[in-house]
């Protein structure tokens, strides 16, 4: 490359760059700063108090809660979406009839707006008039209404359910890409030697979208971690804080507490796990690229 | 066209520093609506009533949806776009004035002879933070009024105005649980709905959120008691008590399976329009003792940033008038004299309401409030858990002891 091509280059990449540093870099810089002042709606002036801010999240006792919440919402998310995506994916890739409008109607859930999401599930979860608790008692499964949201045992559950619901959709459309490009002589010559459904799915295609499978799993994860709309409208983080996760607290203790510096500080925690699940997701994509065939 | 033209050079001449008399300045004014009660429609005939008795004031009305409102208008002041004129929540407006954000209005009110005998007194107080007037009480209402259905009381033989109460409360309440219906809409998620209502049982009760001294007051007697009482009455509440507001109480109520809903007046209309036979009484309190609720309302007031603070004023001694208030508010008019007639025009038992008003205690007056309100919150849940009242209530009092 030139000089003169160099420059180009950077030319080009000048307005990304600054975007991204407006927009992304400099909140992100300006949120760790701000956790170690003292800043609230009340006291504008920001006052520098070194940790003393982190000392108190880490004391309340909110802060083990929200990690706890977070690890449980995060995984069980990611998990069971994973694996409703993946078997949906299979299912609509062996050819059944109908399949194009199949793929259509699956999709509907992704593609309504979260917040419309959590208010018919809302509506569907309500322990009197809800639908769910009405079908379960006409079929004997429960005895009395069961309040989903309201309960500290269940309320998790709940909303991992239907965040589950509204993403499998998008795991289940990058598992189906996946599916159809493997290779179909090898499928062929697996059956030709007599291998079964489980075999060829455990010899053949795992090892053949094993990379698509993980980058899928670091994306959800980071795209989980994040979610803020479907757990705030369903239940603000209640019951006693059984759902509140990082974008829940940092939203009620900035926005409704006017605590700025507190939010700020669940921010830092937040962008440290996210750097790390971002780290992984470069880690695993290099390494599927790397080992990617050339030609 | 011609009016941008003139706002343009009515701008130029601004720049230039000549305070023409001519000169036409906008008003910005932000309200929130709590119903669908067309309140919008009727501030802009006002509004524009306004604007015909002042030719040089220009106002643009926003109407923000009450969810949405404290959120918009905390980010606009933040980022220096507040408005002139906003409604403030009785609850923001030490945090508002301690922030800054908004004006001192002390001697304007003095000088257009606005004073508190004028409006209800909880709403006036609720506007004074450390001595100076930060705004002017536009609408009040107290939470809470216990609507009844008639029909179903009737069927129970029960009298409602046993249900002013504590006993009378909890009798009726286990009397008309059962078969799918619900003796009373207690609810517990986080939210202020629920930090007013059981502060009224606490209220009514002789006690405090705060003391007189500003300390916790949640872990006294008198306020352990109640929470005892509401986490005994909650076995006769719809399940699902943690994550239901006030709205889903009024599902129910309307559809005729809760025999009582804790509401504000505001809850009125709404009950006029339905097949709901429903009547109610002054909140409730142990037998001996006066019910007190708890205040709710808005108040006006002006924004440091505003370049118009005397136009704002104007705007604001217009909207607070007796023949005025009324028609600019879903609340009730915080002038005394402009809610008599509201109440009689359009509420069911005006006296009654009144009376209520009258007694009605504000939320602590505090900067802190909000994060006094999350404690409460967080409080309750524990209590409608079925926690230990008393550990429970000193745990959150530690806490509230601990903020600042």
């Amino acid at each position: 490359m030139t000089s003169s091509d160099q420059r180009l280059v950077w030319a080009f990449l000048a307005p990304t760059l600054l975007l991204l540093g407006v927009f992304l870099y400099y909140p992100m810089i300006g949120t760790v700063i701000e956790s170690f002042y003292d800043t609230s709606f009340i006291s504008p002036e920001p006052r520098f108090v070194g940790w003393s801010v982190y000392e108190k999240v880490l004391s309340s006792r909110a802060f083990p809660e929200v990690v706890w919440n977070s690890i449980m919402w995060t995984l069980g998310v990611v998990l069971l979406q994973n694996l409703l995506g993946f078997f949906t994916a299979m299912l609509l890739n062996q050819g059944l009839p109908a399949q194009g409008m199949t793929r259509a109607l699956v999709l509907l859930p992704f593609v309504l707006p979260g917040v419309v999401t959590a208010i018919l599930w809302r509506f569907m979860y309500d322990p009197q008039l809800g639908l769910i608790n009405s079908i379960l008692i006409r079929l004997g499964v429960l005895q009395e209404n069961a309040a989903w949201l309201a309960s500290s045992d269940t309320a998790m559950a709940a909303v991992i359910f239907v965040a589950v619901w509204k993403g499998f959709p998008f795991s289940m459309l990058i598992y189906l890409a996946a599916l159809q490009n493997v290779d179909k002589s090898q499928l062929e010559a697996a059956t030709l030697d007599g291998a079964g459904p489980v075999r060829r799915l455990i010899d053949v295609t795992l090892p053949a979208i094993k990379d698509v499978i993980l980058v899928n799993i670091v994306l959800t994860l980071i795209l989980t971690f994040n979610y803020f709309d479907i757990v705030w409208v369903m239940t603000r983080g209640g019951p006693q804080n059984a759902t509140h996760i990082f974008p829940t607290k940092i939203f009620e203790t900035g926005f409704g507490q006017f605590r700025f510096g507190e939010a700020a500080t669940y921010g830092v925690f937040s962008i440290l796990v996210l750097a790390v699940l971002v780290a992984i997701y470069i880690i695993v994509q290099r390494s599927a690229a790397a080992r990617r065939p050339v030609g | 066209m011609k009016q941008t033209l003139f706002a343009a050079v009515a701008s130029l001449a601004l720049l230039a520093g000549t305070a023409a008399q001519a000169e036409e300045v906008t008003l910005k004014f932000w309200d929130n609506q709590q119903t669908e009660s067309g309140l919008s429609d009727v501030q802009q005939e006002a509004v524009d009533r306004f604007m015909a008795e002042n030719p040089d004031i220009k106002v643009e009305v926003t109407t923000i949806p009450y969810p949405e409102y404290q959120q918009r208008l905390l980010t606009a002041v933040q980022g220096g776009n507040a408005p002139d004129i906003a409604t403030l929540d009785q609850i923001w407006v030490a945090a508002f004035a301690e922030a800054g954000a908004v004006s001192d209005l002390t001697d304007k009110a003095k000088e257009s002879g606005l004073e508190r005998s004028q409006f209800f007194g909880g709403a006036w107080d609720s506007a004074v933070y450390k001595d100076a007037l930060y705004g002017v009480p536009f609408n009040v209402d107290v939470w809470q009024f216990s609507f009844y259905n008639k029909d179903l009381l009737d069927g129970a033989g029960i009298d409602p105005q046993s249900l002013a109460s504590w006993e009378g409360l909890k009798a009726a309440s286990e009397k008309l649980t059962g078969d799918g219906k619900f003796g009373v809409g207690l609810f517990g998620h986080r939210g202020e709905d629920t930090v007013v209502v059981v502060n009224s049982f606490i209220f009514s009760n002789g006690g405090e959120v705060l003391d007189a001294a500003g300390k916790c007051a949640l872990n006294q007697p008198p306020a352990v008691e109640a929470m005892t009482y509401l986490q005994d009455l909650a076995q006769y509440a719809p399940e699902g008590i943690l994550n239901a507001n006030s709205g889903n109480m009024r599902e129910l109520f309307l559809n005729g399976s809760l025999a009582v809903e804790f509401w504000p007046a505001l809850e009125q209309p709404t009950l006029q329009k339905s097949d709901i036979n429903w009547g109610f009484v002054n909140g409730t309190a142990p037998e001996g003792k006066q019910a007190i609720g708890t205040y709710g309302g808005w108040n006006l007031a002006v924004f440091e940033s505003s370049e118009h603070k005397d136009a704002a004023w104007k705007f604001i001694e217009f909207m607070v008038r007796e023949d005025v208030n009324g028609d600019v508010v879903d609340l009730i008019p915080a002038n005394k004299a402009a809610a008599e007639k509201f109440l009689a025009e359009n509420r069911e038992g005006p006296q009654q309401i009144i009376e209520h008003l009258s007694l009605a205690k504000p939320r602590p007056l505090s900067a802190r409030y909000l994060e006094v309100a999350e404690i409460q919150m967080t409080l309750f849940q524990d209590v409608f858990a079925g926690k230990e009242v008393q550990e429970a209530a000193n745990a959150a009092c530690s806490e509230i002891d601990a903020l600042n």
